[in-house]
């Protein structure tokens, strides 16, 4: 049986193309089961997960504890506000309680880029990375790919372009890295101030007009503007930035071609699409959402099966 | 004391014995011989080492003990056990302890401390009243008490007009004032290079424009004020040019870089390991390199450790909260010989004490004996092993290095570390 080659997800780059390939496989799957009647399997049933959210997320902790419970595993949910972390205990600490619970796994969502990462060389357990800071969110990265697979046949060959704020973004960068590596061409575009200034020596292109953007690509990824993570403004307004980045329908029917619209979530209606893109054939962001719980049952699925050898 | 050392290879270029192998007589601290096969009638101890040469005793102008108020991370006299252990008979103390060293009592306090110890302490007093870059601290004051110089450490002046005003004050009494070079606006949060390693890990960075607007301003202020000014671990190509430029206008400017900003670029950060969390932060390779040759063509005339003991509660936690620093003292010279030759290595170890008010003692018949011991072709991978300090943040663990220090002979007393 084919297995992944990590035993944490803590980014797309420490994944391959195989182990890219192995999860869609497995998602395909699981995504057949939660279209049945009866919507679990059980599969994880000797399994223990806890879900550490250190920062607010409602859509992203929702999907994974769906996710986790489609598969039967024990479930026990964290969030910072209710936790130890405010009266100064160590993420070692923190971690190292819950899981002498005996505990097999962690989904982990955290302010600092690199939380994932510097957890899984201190604790043992398997580490699954929700978002770390502005580095990487592996299952939203995955689950937009395949979207884009579903919707398109392949990601192989498609132009994407990733449209927002880039600089706080870690759907960027775990989507640029999981496009790039499943072949397809990507774009960066949004005001040059909330663009990484070396992005462009990870091999993407960089935009700063949109309407030439959209008629690059196939699929235009629409970032939300991360507001809560900047400590100065990076433009005058709200409108301004609709005004230069916004895409609105008349803008999408001009475009000699039909492309495709995804969006993380949450949407910002008005600011970066509008309503009727939003809800437009051509937009797929409820699909993502669907194939989010899919891909978070294979990645657990396949990190588990790592755990029980 | 009085010892007789057998078979030194002298290493100093001020001294007419360089790169000669000779025995040294040294009685009440001052040299009282040199030459081959010299006889022992007083049964003086026989100082004998394998491959031992001896250079000038070396000097560090940026070290932190955390004393007072931040012993946990290191006490004056565990610090200077680990200076002499490591070959530095001469360290100036920054002012970063709990509460900040910036008045005469303060000073005199560091002083004392370190009395009659093998290592000299040169102490730096704040710049400004607990380095909040608000008020001058009493600078005058501090000098009387033996202040060297005057730093907010790792602090810059934001306030142009108040770095005009020190070296202006300073100037008074030929101060040295020291700017640490960045430009806190455009750094923002960052916590590394900004480069493309910053990006690929997401964390904020700190582009190299911060430190050279900084250094470009504390330039051109130097050049209207008169007085001396010193930039503590300058990072980057830019600020090199600029420093030699500067020189070249004959404007009283001097600089240091840190070993480990010559040593390593900021692709180790790629695993998001704290260890490599310092400020100014590792640059790229093209800074390293332009570093490199401000050290060789002496653009940059000092190198520091700038060696900062921190608890492991303050490296072990995510990336962000880490605080910036590493011990370097210990490795300090097995890593400049990895990337200098021996003779240019010494030479960089030993100079610079004039800037900081102290002066060299070549290696001459009737002069104090001021000496490092050291073997130069030790090979080994620095390790926890190495360390003397309480403690254990080294950027340097896991490092092939190159040489290795016996100890020091100076103020009169032999400090060894052969275990």
């Amino acid at each position: 049986m084919s297995e992944l080659s990590v035993n944490h997800l803590l980014g797309i780059k420490y994944l391959n193309k195989e182990d890219i390939q192995l999860i869609f496989e497995t998602a395909d799957h699981f995504k057949e089961v939660i279209n049945r009647p009866i919507k679990k399997v059980p599969s994880l049933r000797d399994i223990t997960i806890a879900n550490l959210f250190f920062e607010n997320s409602t859509r992203t902790k929702l999907s994974f504890e769906l996710a986790e419970k489609r598969l039967s595993a024990d479930v026990i949910n964290f969030s910072a506000s209710q936790s130890s972390v405010k009266k100064g205990e160590t993420l070692i600490d923190t971690v190292n309680n819950i899981l002498s619970m005996k505990v097999d796994m962690v989904v982990m969502r955290h302010p600092n880029p690199g939380a994932g990462v510097f957890l899984s060389k201190h604790v043992n357990a398997s580490i699954v990375n929700a978002g770390d800071g502005a580095h990487e969110h592996p299952t939203q990265a995955l689950l937009d790919s395949y979207s884009i697979r579903e919707r398109l046949g392949e990601v192989k060959g498609k132009n994407v372009v990733i449209v927002g704020d880039i600089l706080h973004s870690r759907v960027a960068l775990s989507n640029i890295y999981a496009l790039q590596l499943q072949g397809a061409k990507v774009m960066v575009c949004g005001p040059k101030t909330l663009i990484p200034k070396y992005i462009d020596k990870l091999g993407v292109k960089v935009e700063t007009d949109l309407r030439k953007a959209l008629e690059w690509c196939d699929v235009a990824n629409m970032l939300r503007v991360q507001n809560e993570r900047m400590d100065i403004s990076y433009f005058p307004s709200t409108r301004e930035y609709t005004q230069q980045f916004g895409v609105d329908k008349a803008l999408l029917d001009s475009l000699n071609k039909e492309i495709t619209i995804m969006h993380p979530g949450p949407i910002n209606r008005g600011v970066e699409i509008t309503s009727d893109v939003a809800d437009s054939k051509q937009a797929i962001i409820l699909d993502q959402v669907q194939n989010g719980v899919a891909i978070r049952m294979a990645v657990i699925y396949l990190l588990a099966s790592k755990i029980k050898q | 004391m009085n010892v007789l050392i057998k078979s030194a290879t002298i290493i100093d270029t001020k001294s007419e014995f360089h790169n000669q192998t000779l025995d040294i007589l040294v009685e009440a601290g001052r040299i009282s011989k040199i030459g081959t096969a010299l006889e022992n009638p007083n049964h003086y101890n026989i100082l004998e080492l394998e491959n031992l040469h001896i250079s000038q005793g070396w000097f560090d102008c940026s070290v932190s003990f955390g004393e007072p108020g931040l012993e946990e991370r290191e006490t004056i006299v565990n610090g200077l056990k680990t200076a002499a252990y490591s070959g530095f008979s001469t360290v100036a103390i920054n002012a970063n302890s709990h509460p900040v060293i910036d008045t005469n009592s303060d000073i005199t306090f560091i002083t004392s401390r370190a009395l009659n110890h093998a290592v000299k302490v040169l102490p730096i007093g704040a710049l400004t009243k607990e380095s909040k870059g608000v008020d001058l601290a009493e600078l005058y004051d501090m000098k009387t008490a033996g202040a060297v110089a005057y730093y907010d450490y790792q602090k810059p002046i934001t306030n142009a007009n108040l770095m005009k005003i020190a070296l202006q004050y300073a100037s008074n009494f030929n101060g040295l004032v020291c700017s640490f070079p960045q430009d806190n606006g455009i750094a923002g949060k960052g916590v590394m290079n900004e480069h493309i390693t910053s990006t690929t890990l997401g964390l904020k960075g700190i582009p190299a424009l911060a430190e050279e607007l900084q250094v470009a301003r504390d330039l051109f202020l130097l050049e209207y004020t008169g007085g001396k000014l010193h930039i503590p671990t300058i990072s980057t190509a830019k600020s090199v040019e600029l420093v030699r430029e500067a020189k070249a206008k004959k404007l009283d400017v001097s600089c240091s870089v840190a070993i480990h900003n010559l040593f390593f670029d900021d692709s180790v950060l790629n695993d998001f390991n704290t260890h490599y969390k310092v400020l100014p932060p590792l640059r790229t390779q093209s800074d390293v390199d332009a570093l490199v040759a401000g050290v060789k063509d002496g653009t940059i005339d000092m190198v520091t450790s700038d060696h900062n003991p921190l608890n492991i509660e303050e490296k072990k936690v995510e990336f962000d909260y880490a605080t910036y620093g590493t011990i370097g003292l210990e490795s300090a010279f097995g890593a400049l010989q990895t990337l200098f030759s021996l003779k240019k290595s010494v030479e960089i170890l030993t100079r610079g004490k004039q800037r900081f008010g102290t002066e060299n003692t070549p290696i001459q018949v009737g002069n104090a004996a001021n000496f490092t011991l050291f073997n130069p072709d030790a090979k080994y991978t620095f390790t926890t092993q190495d360390i003397v300090s309480k403690s254990k943040n080294a950027i340097f663990e896991g490092e092939s290095l190159k040489g290795k220090s016996y100890g020091i002979l100076n103020n009169n007393q032999l400090v060894l570390n052969l275990k």
